[in-house]
């Protein structure tokens, strides 16, 4: 009996080599195919479509470490003794209120579905990130991917010339590196968490351009030799590694946001979240299928309306630029943007006049593909204090993003002989946020 | 720092203040962050954050706080000061009212009177022009009886220097009216020509301001109080040491007090029993004696001596306190802060 791990890996190879034959008829090469979608929907069969659609599907996660206030972001409450004091503001899509601490975003808000009603229940934050980056509790006996590494498989490509999943976490407090689990560490993050452009990428100064283009053809030859008669997925995966190390290399400007013009940069404003945002911009236009940036440190124990007046005013911006980037430069329907943290926070005030964590009535957001923007979905009780309507857990949050995407959420994973479902059994998509 | 002297420099002598005591605390509607006081020692007015204004009397037996309007602010009232029959309130909503003070008729009303958060109000010591100061980094000056604008003044940026949205905290008038005084985010004060809006001078308070860079890259701190002595030659500033985890209100309380004409600090105080915020200061009868008040979770009330600014007594509070009216002899505070009021004698 084959190795499951092993069929697998032929049956995405064998995925990734027809769409490579595919696009070579169509003359369109892989970067090409992210950049012009129209173009290749005019000219292909409906079921072709949706697949390429979905290979150049991509995501932005914006995780606010420290757990933003659901209060002071997506789910005001102006005037309860909760609510703290800031007001309500009007947004674009009508009938949606969200802070005027997010005013930029407010005028956003028709590609932005708000999901206010997460109960997740776990308030700590080693736990809550844990859950909320896979969709499920943990399982001592199953170390399972985050939704970058399951986002990386599903949608990247083996013979990918940029990496898969790349995460920015650049604070110290509550960093996390991520966790491909029993994905292998083929789909582990690319993890940046001090400088910007990755460390080691670039070419030996003793080794000439002419010199490694000229290794690499040598090494071609003698793999395709090599390779011509066997028909193993342990010299395909080998042939693969050496094709994205290569890759790898050449992506190393994609982190150079010295690249961008300077009106471009001036844009995303001064602060570094700002500037990861506009890599995350760079890395998804060039076919990176999920870019996490971490925005710490949202954990206000105290004076939490003064963190969030500082800290809203940078997730205002750059996710507003970032949001009108993509969509002038026709990728945000190609690319979910989506906003959230560990957890949101009490609706107590407390002395430090801070608030502290909370799980079991909290907010996100989620915008771009596969998403129905102008949606405010579930609701809270007029004091914060529990949800009321559409109660969601964080496996449904993880089946909703998985739907988007247009990854079926049931599907399996095998470890070992154990099935283990994409989005944790009975997780439901919530259909109202999905376009 | 060479020019500091420090409390350990100071000369030994009959202490001005040996006690503080708490006689008295009662619970208020919500977090209190400003107090007036009545035409009676006894009778408070204090600001609320469930956008309404109170008043109370603070000697009755069971103290039990009345709304003075039917009328309130749109957020929280950060600011309140009262003038013969009127009182004027200062919101985070940006606006300002000018209450009856009996009555509780709203007499004008400013909607717009900074574009962002109002942080306090200050009223000069004749009554006649109230100060106000906000987040859009402006010091505003208005005629406390007809509400017309008088001045504005700018002198702040207004974002700090990591990129993000300053505040202006504080503001407080010399004894004489002449001088104003304000503090900011990032530890700047700007002393001026009440009358004419020059500016006299300028200190930096750095240590009251914490950025962190790199664990949670964000910031907490700034300039909470200012107090001017009685002959006006000494300005303190009040706030809070730097803060490793800024999770929290977990810095060392922190005073510093300039000869504010020279430049030179005289000296500061940074007490490591009671943490947090210093909210409010005040100089006693003949500036023998500095009182402050703010807290963390928690609270205190400290007195310290006011020319070297040795430690004289202090008492934990029941609250973090945001605000205090001092009685004219310096024998009475009356302090509020977060859902609760107390009652202290300073003997």
């Amino acid at each position: 009996m084959s190795d499951p791990a092993e069929v697998e890996h032929r049956r995405r190879a064998k995925r990734d080599l027809s769409r490579r034959g595919f696009l070579t008829t169509t003359a369109a090469g892989t970067t090409a195919m992210a950049a012009d979608m129209g173009q290749i929907n005019a000219l292909q069969s409906e079921a072709v479509t949706k697949q390429l659609k979905q290979q150049g599907t991509r995501v932005i996660l914006l995780w606010l470490a420290g757990g933003a206030s659901q209060f002071e972001t997506w789910d005001p409450k102006p005037g309860a003794k909760t609510g703290g004091p800031f007001q309500a503001i009007p947004t674009s899509a009508n009938g949606v209120h969200i802070s005027e601490l997010l005013p930029e975003l407010a005028q956003r808000m028709q590609h932005t579905a708000i999901i206010r009603s997460l109960n997740t229940k776990i308030a700590d934050h080693g736990g809550g990130a844990s859950l909320m980056e896979t969709g499920r509790v943990r399982d001592p006996g199953l170390d399972f991917p985050d939704l970058g590494a399951v986002v990386a498989r599903e949608l990247g490509r083996l013979n990918s010339s940029v990496p898969d999943y790349v995460s920015l976490y650049t604070s110290t407090e509550g960093r996390r590196k991520g966790t491909s689990g029993v994905l292998g560490a083929r789909y582990a993050p690319m993890f940046l968490s001090d400088n910007m452009i990755p460390l080691n990428l670039a070419q030996l100064e003793s080794v000439t351009t002419v010199d490694h283009k000229d290794r690499a053809a040598l090494r071609d030859v003698f793999a395709k030799k090599f390779s011509k008669n066997r028909n193993s997925a342990a010299v395909d995966s080998h042939m693969s590694a050496y094709q994205r190390v290569r890759g790898l290399m050449a992506s190393e400007q994609l982190f150079n946001v010295e690249n961008e013009p300077a009106e471009v940069r001036a844009r995303y404003g001064p602060t570094q979240f700002g500037e990861q945002c506009l890599i995350a911009r760079r890395l998804v236009e060039a076919g990176v299928p999920f870019v996490k940036v971490a925005r710490a440190w949202w954990d206000s124990h105290g004076q939490n309306f003064e963190t969030h007046q500082e800290l809203c005013a940078d997730l205002d911006h750059s996710m507003s630029v970032l949001l009108d980037d993509l969509s002038e430069r026709g990728l945000l329907e190609n690319t979910l943007v989506l906003t959230l943290g560990e957890f949101g926070r009490t609706p107590r005030i407390n002395a430090s006049l801070g608030r502290d964590h909370f799980a079991n009535a909290w907010s996100c957001s989620l915008s771009g593909h596969g998403i129905r923007g102008g949606v405010a979905y579930g609701k809270t009780d007029p004091e914060g204090n529990t949800v009321v309507d559409g109660e969601a857990s964080s496996a449904d949050l993880f089946a909703t993003v998985l739907q988007a995407l247009g990854i079926d959420h049931e599907h399996e994973y095998m470890v070992g002989s154990r099935p283990i479902p994409m989005a944790d059994f009975g997780a439901s998509p919530i259909s109202d946020v999905l376009a | 720092m060479d020019e500091t002297e420090t409390p350990a420099d100071a000369p030994a002598g009959e202490a001005a203040v040996s006690s503080v005591k708490i006689t008295k605390s009662f619970a208020l509607p919500g977090a209190v962050f400003c107090v007036a006081g009545g035409k009676e020692p006894s009778q408070l007015y204090f600001g609320c954050s469930d956008f309404s204004i109170y008043r109370v009397d603070s000697d009755a037996e069971k103290p039990e706080p009345k709304p003075v309007s039917d009328g309130k602010h749109a957020s929280y009232v950060t600011g309140l000061v009262r003038s013969g029959d009127t009182l004027v309130s200062g919101s985070y909503d940006g606006s300002l009212i000018w209450w009856d003070a009996e009555a509780g008729d709203v007499r004008h009303r400013v909607d717009s009177a900074h574009e962002k958060w109002i942080r306090r109000l200050a009223i000069s010591p004749d009554g006649s022009t109230v100060a106000s100061v906000g987040d859009d980094m402006k010091t505003r000056v208005w005629n406390a009886r007809t509400a017309d604008s008088i001045a504005t003044w700018d002198g702040y940026q207004l974002m700090t220097p990591h990129g993000y949205p300053s505040m202006l905290y504080a503001v407080t008038f010399s004894r004489d009216g002449k001088w104003l005084a304000t503090g900011n985010r990032t530890g700047k004060v700007i002393i001026r020509d009440a009358a004419t809006g020059r500016v006299e001078a300028t200190l930096e308070t750095p240590v009251m301001y914490t950025w962190d860079p790199k664990a949670r890259r964000h910031s907490i701190g700034g300039i909470r109080s200012l107090a001017f002595s009685s002959d006006s030659k000494l300005l303190a500033v009040g706030g809070m040491g730097q803060v490793g985890n800024i999770d929290h209100l977990g810095g060392v309380s922190r005073i510093e007090v300039f000869d504010w004409q020279s430049g030179k600090q005289k000296f500061e105080i940074e007490d490591t029993k009671f943490k947090g915020l210093v909210e409010q200061l005040q100089f006693g009868p003949d500036d023998e004696w500095l009182v402050a008040a703010g807290g963390d979770n928690g609270g205190f009330i400290s007195v310290y001596d006011g020319a070297a600014g040795t430690l004289l007594a202090q008492e934990k509070a029941p609250m973090h306190v945001f605000d205090f009216q001092l009685s004219e002899d310096g024998s009475k505070l009356r302090a509020v802060g977060f859902e609760q009021a107390s009652v202290v004698d300073i003997a």
